[in-house]
């Protein structure tokens, strides 16, 4: 009887130094989650060419089509890394997700559609329009921004209508349920090559080059496994500069991933008046659209004195490259 | 004896009790990650403060209304016609693939189409809680008049009655029970499409509510919605079977004589008489 008590608390010491060896080790594979856009075209691209096995990691690149779905499994381990819209990255901070932004994807890329014969020319047109935005995205905080920077009163002068899909809303300004959308590449650009829409403008021209989406990594991540997570940068900044040499190469590998879209039209929605691929980042920038946020009422806490950024592991990896 | 009598209706608390505890419990020690599932205490807080402030109001305003229009349309709709199936088997066969095409579809599927065909506004949410409740509503009451002893309605017949009256008081009270069951079920089945239907162009709705809370990680009000959609539910169900009893308060002298027939007692006491 003894003896066999023996043997279970040996296995059961075996399994217990076993699952700590496990916990202690680089999380392995490493699990990245990647909304299904444009501006992720880096982590696709570092996918396709086998640039984390070359960088000696062992990654695997999950394409999600929700933003708050990454940052959930983010929050719950499932995803050590993740790339999402800077707003859903903040929100998720500001509310206490143990996350930090450590690199950019994209910035621009968002903007004002309407119809080409909509009557709609100028910024001041939309007064008393209706326009389909995406409740608390970036595409809504941007919007309300240039609709103020242009005199505009978003909650009197314009009804906004919430939608929760891009492609949703534009089905409703092509059959003239709205009259303007908040918009993201390539849809804009789709809508102009059909016929029908015309860009009334970027919102960089009220914030020129402003953050898109970020990268993020777990807390616990940074911590435990600061050689990984420079890996990873590294192999971004490569990928980003991939994009930058061939954007018609990028075009093809978004198509490819995304599995929508020609590539003829998603090179043209990767020009540089559009958008532009970036993983360089300034802890400023983020703590404007912070600021931006939370004087729109998306956050709970002032951003002032938070921090929502860890620049240190790109910091390395460029000094490195030097 | 009332403590006998309270004890059931005492009883029905003791597990959301205890789940109540659990949840504010395991954030509080930290066995799970307050972000994902904040306590009770902070999600009570929170719709303490929606309800305060009147927003609360308004999203549930706007929830029932739409549930109520949707639902109420659907009943309209799947009621009589389901009826009519349920009696001819003919015109049945003929409806049966398109009722059962139309079951499977979730009501996310449709959005695109409703604000196609509708629009934005209350119209596209009212189509996708409708269109999500009326095939399910037209199975069952297909089903309800199918499963009514035929023989009922060609006693009535063979006495004298015309087809319609027949069917009004033979076979409608016969399919009550069931068809009570079906509504009671149907109304839980539309407060389940409103978080599809405020997907849809609304601004205001619990399901609204809800999504929007999700899009910034406010997760005590992503519960507190479906709390107040959970305690609707509740109270509807009870509403319901309140009222199930008084329609129904016939059957009980049915139901007593088919469960005393079943066991062959009502029987040998029918023999003795």
């Amino acid at each position: 009887m003894a003896r066999k008590y023996g043997r279970f608390a040996k296995r059961l010491l075996f399994l217990v130094l076993g699952l700590l060896l496990i916990g202690c080790g680089p999380a392995s594979p490493i699990q990245i989650g990647v909304r299904t856009a444009n501006d992720h075209v880096p982590f696709y691209i570092a996918d396709r060419e086998g640039m984390y096995r070359e960088a000696g990691l062992e990654v695997q690149v999950h394409l999600v089509p929700s933003n708050t779905e990454i940052i959930e499994a983010l929050q719950r381990g499932d995803f050590q890394m993740g790339a999402v819209p800077v707003t859903t990255a903040i929100a998720a901070i500001d509310r206490g997700a143990r996350l930090r932004i450590v690199a950019m994807t994209g910035r621009g890329s968002d903007g004002l559609l309407v119809r080409k014969e909509g009557g709609i020319a100028r910024w001041e047109d939309l007064r008393g329009k209706r326009i389909a935005t995406i409740k608390a995205s970036i595409l809504d905080v941007l919007l309300r921004q240039a609709l103020e920077l242009h005199g505009l009163d978003p909650e009197r002068d314009v009804t906004l209508v919430y939608f929760q899909k891009l492609g949703d809303m534009v089905s409703a300004l092509k059959t003239g349920q709205v009259e303007a959308t908040s918009n993201t590449e390539p849809f804009m650009t789709d809508a102009v090559r059909q016929g029908w829409g015309s860009i009334l403008g970027y919102y960089t021209e009220q914030w020129p080059d402003h953050p898109c989406c970020v990268v993020l990594a777990r807390e616990d991540f940074l911590r435990e496994h600061p050689r990984e997570v420079e890996a990873i940068l590294g192999v971004h900044v490569r990928a980003v500069e991939r994009a930058w040499e061939d954007p018609a190469y990028a075009a093809r590998v978004i198509v490819e991933y995304l599995q929508a879209f020609d590539p003829a039209l998603v090179e043209a929605s990767l020009a540089p008046e559009k958008m532009r691929l970036d993983y360089a980042l300034s802890a400023g920038e983020i703590l404007r659209m912070a600021q931006l946020m939370f004087r729109q009422g998306l956050l709970e806490h002032d951003p002032a004195g938070r921090e929502f950024v860890d620049l240190g592991p790109l910091t390395r990896v460029l000094e490195g490259r030097r | 004896m009332s403590g006998e009598k309270g004890r059931p209706a005492f009883r029905q608390f003791l597990l959301p009790a205890g789940l109540l505890l659990l949840w504010e419990a395991f954030p509080r020690l930290g066995w799970v990650d307050p972000v994902l599932l904040p306590p009770f205490s902070q999600v009570a807080g929170r719709l303490g403060s929606l309800a305060f402030s009147g927003t609360l109001w308004l999203h549930l305003g706007a929830s029932l209304g739409r549930v109520f229009l949707g639902y109420v349309l659907a009943v309209g709709l799947a009621l009589p016609l389901g009826f009519f199936l349920g009696l001819s088997e003919r015109a049945e066969l003929l409806f049966r693939p398109l009722v059962q095409a139309l079951r499977p579809l979730a009501p996310p599927a449709w959005i695109p189409l409703a604000i196609l065909w509708f629009g934005i506004g209350n119209a596209p949410a009212v189509f996708i809680i409708f269109v999500g409740t009326v095939s399910t509503l037209l199975a069952g009451t297909i089903s309800a008049v199918r499963g009514v002893d035929r023989r009922l309605l060609q006693a009535a017949l063979t006495l004298g009655a015309s087809r319609h009256r027949a069917v009004l008081m033979v076979v409608l009270p016969a399919a009550l029970p069931e068809l009570l069951t079906l509504l009671r079920l149907g109304m839980g089945l539309a407060w389940m499409c409103v978080m599809a239907a405020e997907m849809a162009a609304v601004s205001r709705g619990l399901g609204f509510l809800i999504l929007e809370a999700r899009n910034t990680f406010s997760t005590d009000t992503v519960l507190a919605g479906m709390v107040v959609i959970g305690l609707l539910g509740w109270g509807l169900d009870g509403a319901w079977r309140l009222l199930e009893g008084r329609l129904l308060r016939w059957q009980v002298g049915r139901r007593a004589y088919e469960m005393l027939g079943s066991a062959g007692a009502f029987q040998g006491l029918s023999q003795r008489d």
